[in-house]
């Protein structure tokens, strides 16, 4: 790295976008007169919705007669019923009698039915319909309730008569007719007490209606509350006898500065991000994919730079714009905040600190998506096909940073993992004053986002690496031709892009599948489905259509010679064995970090016990093992693995493969661990260039779990973590070794560098070979760095 | 020196298969001569010199610029270079004494040696009223000038021009073919290709005429007459051509 150079590019660039007119416009004046603007009209907007009324119909208002307190004075609600009397005037009363089509000719049924429909057309946002029996069932109770108390009071026994304590009575609370006791009630008093049974009609389809149902419902139950506690008063009945407590409440963050906090750590995490993704992603497509276009990033390759100093010079050019974009938006947001929103209610000013620790994490993120956006950019051939990949690099990046905001979220060392959603939990625990929380989870948070970081850069410098995407010309789109191609020219073995196809297949089956059988109750049937059409069958597919050579294909060779082609099938179910113990600590270490949520476990546990308890255990094996070692293996570390194995990279192509078979698996605590052994799967496939060991590993490696859960009772994934240290400090040892082992082993390396075995044995496993003569964009000399160390020695050779 | 070896180019396409861009194509170009690079348009010209300019990578075969390899040190193979190509555009946002300087810098020149490098080319190309000029307002023949004066700025030993006059009016043309003359004086080795034979007659010393990616002739131009008889170059090109042609013809019915 010439950082002289990297200082060069840089500066050349950034006095290039000060140049342009609309960038500056952009990023700097339209965000100080955008949010400002926005404030104000926002504040507007609330003052003109707050003071926007309802319109109530209320049906039967003559039934109210003789009720106390009223509910109605001088044709609205009464003022009293109002917490403040002034918002009185939000709810405007429509009286029935005064409006066509209520009219006395019509039944009482009639009009409710009228009124409901007139509700639903939206012309009034609700209604109260007041039955005509109203104030007489009123009056009875009240009646009732003296009566009782006036006996009481006679009897001098209260405790006999009260049998059943008034405040459980459902006199009040239940519209169910009370059967009456007249030695309860005494005299004159009905056979029946019912209580009145007023209705509101309201309409959740309507934002402004279920408002109405809300002021409306504020102004009932406190005429309700009035009405109880005339009632109590009636009967000589202390008014507590219905509010038995008070309720006090206090806002402790009042207390602290931390007041309204809540609200910005919610919002300003997720704006910063937001602009430093978009701030970043308008000058990355100028920088690359318009040089491109103009031509000047011709010139500038031929100058005696490296790729990488360009890279890193443009890189640090797209990081500074992404996070002043940032800062002035967000900073621009939180003035107008502090300015306008601070004086509502409920809505702090945001807290000044906040700011340190938005700039602590606005650079990591900066880097990160100044990187992705460079690589992007550099992958278009204009900038208008660079413009189209922002809304995919949106709906990836922005679930990330909006997930951590829903409540129940919280920073843990599981969700300090996950890329960018860890920066936004740590940036809300800061801001909302936990502080020492946020800093213990911050070096995970830093280390996944570097490494990111670290992706993103390298993929970027690839990408000015490989001249098929620096010179990609216009091409014409001829699908039939292409598919023509596809077939006609197809290679011994996949290429990487037939690989990707067949996974994004097996992925997409896998879902509609899933979605489709999610009701079905047998067992049997889905695992088979699930296996023979989810996995095999695509794979089986892709790999009649696209690839020449099945054997190639689907690494269907014995791994060595004769009888020694035994010893890595041997050493593969070996290492599934002593390996085992480690799996379980790995397993344990998963759902450590990310606990299984209980109606998932139950489920799991339920499939297994249904399955173990249902068959026998061969068959089990032979469904839950045997099958999968078969389909996924010859999916996964058949076809997917050898066609990425054609772009040169071992490691990279191990890990896709092992990537899209976690994937495959539905629980994301599986999908990890499924992920895990896949790559060592994929390693055990490329080191013996044969697909038997890694299936004998993962018929092993299944069959070890069942009969574990068989045999213990326990869920597999619960089972996790059962052996004693020593034996697990022991299975690490010996599976090192193992691995040790098979990377000595190694078929296909020796073959490569003694360049006679296409003669000498059948199975070659040519394909990192052919990758790095015809595919690789790079420079020889540089592929040799960069890829596995397997193939140096034919590299020197 | 440009020592060019059994250099092939191929590269899949969807309706041609793999195409050869560029068949084994091995020429010699020497301090104080102009190499000429003549031929009709995808005949492999621009492949060769991107090839050469370390842009892409050869298929197979090699090339060395003084003694430096394009493939294993592609840096110090361009440090050796000033190359100008339709394609190698200005910067828009950039006035001429900007692009050159950035580009003098980024080849390390010490500042005091790169100003005194800077006002002799701007005096020599005529260049010193557009100084100022930002790239995005000038004409073609201006650009061409910075071009140029930027592929100098370092004062390479080898220069390649890839159809620089391409778009330019007669004088800015024959203003940069003198520009290129010079240049042959001062001891440059000078890679330049044309598909114009008035160009190539002009100003070669010598000439490779590339068809389809292959080498059909080279030598002086009258090496060349004396090959073929053809006194005339255009005669003599579109003769060698169709010769090509016909045999390529005969291969494919056979």
């Amino acid at each position: 790295m010439n950082w002289q150079h990297v200082w060069l590019v840089f500066c050349r660039e950034l006095r290039d976008q000060f140049r342009d007119r609309r960038t500056l416009f952009m990023m700097v004046v339209l965000p100080l007169v955008l949010y400002p603007l926005l404030g104000m009209s926002l504040f507007q907007i609330r003052q003109f919705l707050q003071e926007k009324a309802i319109r109530v119909l209320v049906l039967g208002i003559e039934h109210l007669q003789g009720v106390e307190p009223a509910l109605v004075e001088g044709g609205q609600f009464a003022a009293g019923l109002f917490d403040d009397p002034q918002r009185a005037a939000l709810v405007e009363l429509v009286d029935a009698r005064q409006v066509a089509g209520f009219e006395g000719a019509f039944s009482w049924a009639q009009k409710r039915e009228q009124a409901k429909l007139a509700v639903q057309a939206g012309m009034y946002d609700a209604a109260l319909y007041i039955p005509p029996d109203f104030a007489q069932r009123l009056a009875a109770v009240r009646e009732a309730m003296k009566a009782r108390s006036e006996q009481t009071k006679h009897s001098g026994q209260p405790a006999s008569s009260a049998e059943q304590p008034l405040n459980q009575s459902p006199l009040l609370l239940s519209a169910e007719p009370i059967a009456s006791d007249s030695s309860r009630f005494g005299k004159g008093v009905g056979q029946e007490i019912l209580v009145p049974k007023p209705e509101i009609f309201y309409s959740t389809a309507t934002e402004r209606s279920q408002l109405a149902y809300a002021r409306l419902m504020e102004v009932v139950e406190r005429w309700r509350e009035a009405i109880a506690a005339r009632n109590l008063e009636a009967s000589g009945m202390p008014v507590q006898a219905a509010r038995p407590f008070d309720l006090q409440k206090a806002d402790v963050a009042e207390q602290t500065a931390f007041r309204g906090a809540a609200v910005w750590a919610k919002i300003l995490p997720v704006m910063l991000l937001l602009w430093a993704l978009t701030g970043a992603f308008y000058p990355a497509i100028d920088l690359c994919a318009g040089e491109k276009e103009r031509g000047t990033l011709e010139t500038l390759l031929c100058s005696p730079v490296d790729r990488e100093d360009i890279v890193v010079g443009k890189l640090l050019t797209v990081m500074l714009f992404s996070m002043m974009t940032a800062l002035l938006n967000v900073g621009a947001i939180g003035l107008t905040g502090w300015l306008l929103l601070a004086q509502l209610p409920g809505v702090g000013a945001p807290p000044i600190w906040s700011a340190v620790w938005l700039l602590m994490a606005l650079v990591p993120m900066s880097a990160l998506f100044g990187a992705l956006c460079l690589a992007l950019s550099a992958l278009a051939r204009s900038s208008k096909e660079a413009q189209y990949y922002l809304m995919p690099l949106l709906v990836i990046s922005m679930p990330l940073a909006i997930w951590p905001m829903a409540p129940g979220v919280e920073l843990s060392l599981g969700t300090s993992l996950i890329p960018v959603s860890g920066v936004v939990l740590v940036l809300r625990a800061a801001m909302e004053g936990n502080g020492w929380q946020a800093l213990e989870f911050l070096p995970p948070v830093v280390a996944v986002t570097l490494g990111c970081c670290a992706v993103a850069v390298r993929w970027a410098v690839e990408q000015f690496n490989s001249e098929k995407v620096l010179f990609r010309s216009a091409e014409r789109l001829e699908l039939g031709l292409w598919l023509r191609h596809l077939v006609r020219d197809r290679p011994p073995s996949p290429t990487a892009g037939a690989a990707l196809a067949c996974a994004v297949g097996i992925l997409l089956l896998k879902f509609f599948l899933t979605v489709g059988m999610s009701n079905l109750d047998n067992l049997v049937f889905n695992v088979l489905v699930s296996q023979l059409a989810v996995v095999l069958a695509p794979a089986l597919f892709f790999g009649l259509l696209l690839a020449r050579s099945p054997r190639q294909s689907f690494l269907l060779r014995w791994p060595h010679s004769g009888w020694k082609g035994l010893v890595p099938l041997g050493a593969a179910a070996l290492l599934a064995v002593v390996s085992h113990p480690t799996a379980m600590l790995v397993q344990a270490i998963i759902i450590h970090l990310y606990p299984i949520d209980p109606a998932v476990l139950r489920a799991l546990k339920q499939m297994e016990s249904t399955l173990c308890t249902d068959l026998p255990f061969w068959q089990v094996l032979g469904l839950m093992a045997l099958l999968p070692a078969v389909c996924e293996e010859l999916a996964f570390r058949g076809f997917i693995l050898s066609g990425f194995l054609r772009t040169g990279r071992p490691a990279r192509a191990i890990f896709y493969t092992a990537l899209f078979f976690g994937l495959t698996h539905p629980v994301l605590q599986q999908a990890i661990a499924a992920c895990a052994v896949g790559m060592l799967l994929g390693f055990l496939a490329f080191r013996t260039g044969s697909i038997l060991p890694s299936m004998v590993f993962h018929f092993t490696y299944n069959a070890l779990w069942l009969s574990l859960a068989v045999w213990s009772g326990q869920e597999t994934v619960e089972s996790a973590g059962i052996y004693p240290w020593p034996i697990v400090v022991g299975s690490i040892f010996l599976s090192t070794i193992g691995l040790i082992w098979f990377w000595k082993w190694s078929a296909p390396c020796q073959a490569m560098s003694s360049g006679v075995l296409e003669k000498a044995k059948p199975f070659v496993f040519p394909e990192p070979l052919e990758a790095v003569s015809a595919d690789m964009a790079p420079a020889p000399t540089s592929t040799c760095i960069d890829s596995d160390p397997c193939l140096k020695p034919e590299c020197k050779t | 020196m440009i020592r060019v070896d059994r250099l092939s180019k191929h590269y899949p396409d969807l309706r041609r298969g793999e195409v050869v861009a560029l068949a084994e194509l091995s020429f010699r170009a020497y301090p104080g001569e102009i190499y000429g690079l003549l031929g009709p348009n995808g005949a492999g010209k621009t492949t060769t010199l991107r090839i050469l300019s370390t842009l892409l990578q050869p298929t197979s075969g090699t090339a060395t610029l003084n003694g430096y390899d394009i493939v294993r040190q592609p840096a110090q193979a361009r440090r050796q270079i000033g190359f100008v190509s339709a394609s190698t555009a200005v910067y828009d946002r950039m006035t001429a004494w900007e692009m050159v300087e950035y580009f003098g810098r980024l080849h390390d020149l010490e500042e005091k040696v790169l100003r005194t490098r800077m006002e002799e080319l701007f005096d020599r190309l005529g260049m010193q009223e557009m100084r100022d000029v930002l790239g995005a307002k000038m004409s073609t023949g201006m650009k061409q000038k910075v071009s140029i004066a930027r592929a100098l700025v370092h004062n390479p030993p080898i220069l390649i021009f890839d159809e620089p006059t391409v778009g330019l009016d007669v004088l800015a043309a024959r203003s940069l073919l003198q520009t290129i003359a010079e240049l042959r004086q001062q001891g440059k080795c000078i890679l330049f290709s044309t598909h114009i034979m008035r160009e190539a007659e002009k100003l070669c010393d010598r000439i490779a005429i590339l068809h389809r990616g292959h080498l059909l002739a080279e030598g002086t131009l009258e090496e060349l007459r004396q090959q073929s008889g053809q006194q005339d170059l255009e005669e003599l090109f579109f003769r060698l051509i169709q010769e090509y042609e016909e045999n390529r013809q005969l291969a494919v019915g056979a």
